[in-house]
């Protein structure tokens, strides 16, 4: 069998994605088990014009920066079809695979987070009245 | 309870160029899931231009690892894991995400700057440059190879349909052999395999004897150099013999060199060293032989101009000594399998304890991408000296 990787998107317009990369566990609050679609993780923030970063996920502030991958990712999306023969009593299916995209960068948090209690930001407190707050689990 | 809208309206790119004292939301999508389908792969920045351009393949039957292939070489994939949570934010344009578009309902005034995550990916792919799995391609070939009945029947079946079964057209090479298009072709050359009627074949060895007989007959009869064959003459003679034109160019091919090619008619040249391994084998297909007996009907059967040595026989034949005797017989590295590990168990299989000597025109040829010689003696053998004067001796790990 053979499958040919394809790219329709060609060498320059080769969208790009990114990557928020930190350690650990985000665990979502056990009223919205489930249905997390749509709902905020956190706030990403670049304080100044370096390429560092934090990321506030409840009451917990991660450091980190933007940092080039040593080697690219390429995104392929993978398509199953079942093909019916002529007979229709046997069934095997082909896969498709495309790139959709390619990662060059991460921005990656990697130090334990910092604990904003005495003074949370007002986005978490109104997020966090929202109901729709994440905690991020076991960082280490 | 209001709940924030969030659509995908800043994506990747939002995040990449994340403006200095500026923030952005990072949320769920809509169609957040473990997305199995979302492969990541690692490229190196060489490769990428071939991944971008529709150059490779990935090949492997159903019960097989997936390979990678170049048009040069083969990598085998290895999924790496990561604890970490790495989240997954695709561009704000990614058609291919969104099968049922669904934000109708969303306000314009609402609209903030957000990525979502699309998955949280688990690892990636990765990519290691392997040795193309040629065993296989011998496996297929030798299911049904080439023989002198074929070309009789062919005669008798002119116009029949044919049966074709157990043969290979280089399609179905590609479906089943893990190896890139120029590795297979190499593997094709070192099996001497030969193109018939579209499928590819390797030769039946005792009908490539017979036709390098009647070549070499031809030649005396004829009085042509053996350093100067020319193609369309010979090809011509062997064809009124009965020996099919492929077969004819394909024996000049296994045995000799082009030497010129010609406005006209190319010149080949016969290769000693192949011929003379041709007659040892043939000599040797029955069984063991003593030396000098060996020797005697092996010069014999070289033709004359060609000089027949021992040392050509590396990597075809052994000898063993018992008393004060010498035996010989045949051994051939073409007969071993490709694979490092297979390939030493083989060949301590054979004799427990080899000299370097001995030992080194059956691993020659092993190449195992990122393992040098040295770190393959390290890996499958045992090395001893009971002196540094004295040989070293290399015994299964």
């Amino acid at each position: 069998m053979q499958i040919q990787v394809k790219c329709s998107c060609g060498e320059e317009k080769c969208p790009e994605w990114a990557i928020v990369e930190l350690q650990g566990v985000v665990e979502v609050q056990p009223s919205f088990q489930g249905t997390v679609q749509n709902l905020e993780i956190g706030q990403l923030c670049r304080p100044s014009s370096q390429e560092n970063y934090t990321f506030t996920v409840g009451y917990h502030e991660l450091s980190g920066s933007k940092v080039p991958l040593k080697k690219p990712f390429v995104v392929l999306k993978k398509t199953r079809h079942l093909d019916a023969n002529q007979n229709g009593d046997s069934k095997s299916s082909s896969v498709d695979l495309e790139v959709v995209g390619i990662i060059r960068h991460r921005i990656l948090f990697k130090s334990r987070p910092k604990a904003l209690i005495s003074k949370p930001q007002p986005l978490v407190k109104e997020k966090v009245s929202a109901g729709g707050s994440v905690a991020p689990d076991q960082l280490a | 309870m209001e709940q924030k809208q969030s659509g995908c309206t800043g994506g990747a790119e939002a995040v990449l160029n994340l403006q200095p004292n500026s923030s952005i939301s990072i949320t769920y999508h809509p169609h957040f899931g473990p997305h199995d389908d979302l492969i990541l792969l690692e490229i190196d920045d060489k490769l990428l231009p071939d991944v971008l351009h529709q150059r490779v393949t990935l090949r492997g039957q159903p019960n097989e690892d997936a390979v990678l292939c170049t048009q040069s070489k083969t990598y085998s994939i290895k999924f790496v894991g990561n604890s970490n949570s790495v989240f997954l934010i695709p561009p704000v344009d990614q058609s291919a995400l969104h099968e049922h578009p669904q934000y109708s309902d969303e306000k314009d005034d609402d609209q903030r700057v957000v990525a979502s995550v699309i998955k949280v990916a688990p690892g990636n792919m990765e990519l290691v440059e392997v040795a193309p799995r040629l065993d296989k391609l011998k496996l297929l070939l030798l299911e049904n190879p080439f023989t002198s009945e074929e070309v009789s029947e062919k005669e008798e079946l002119e116009g029949m349909e044919e049966q074709k079964t157990n043969l290979f057209k280089w399609n179905d090479l590609i479906d089943r052999v893990q190896a890139s298009d120029d590795e297979l072709r190499s593997g094709l050359r070192a099996l001497s395999a030969v193109e018939i009627d579209g499928y590819w074949r390797i030769v039946d060895e005792k009908y490539m004897g017979t036709i390098l007989n009647m070549l070499l007959h031809n030649s005396v009869l004829n009085d042509w150099s053996l350093d100067a064959l020319g193609e369309d003459e010979v090809v011509g003679v062997l064809e009124s013999d009965g020996f099919p034109r492929t077969l004819g160019l394909h024996c000049l091919q296994v045995y000799g060199s082009k030497v010129d090619e010609g406005v006209g008619s190319c010149v080949w040249k016969l290769d000693e060293r192949r011929l003379c391994i041709h007659f040892a084998r043939e000599i040797l297909k029955d069984g063991k032989r003593k030396m000098e007996s060996f020797m005697e009907e092996w010069i014999q059967k070289i033709p004359d101009g060609m000089q027949a040595s021992f040392d050509m026989l590396e990597g075809e034949v052994l000898t063993e000594k018992f008393g004060v005797e010498t035996w010989v017989r045949a051994f051939s590295v073409s007969s071993l399998p490709s694979n490092p590990a297979a390939r030493f168990s083989m060949l301590f299989q054979e004799r427990p304890k080899w000299e370097w000597k001995d030992l080194q025109p059956y691993i020659r040829d092993l190449t195992v991408p990122g393992l040098s010689s040295e770190g393959l003696l390290l890996k499958y053998t045992r090395k001893t000296q009971p002196n540094s004067d004295a040989e070293p001796v290399f015994s299964a790990r």
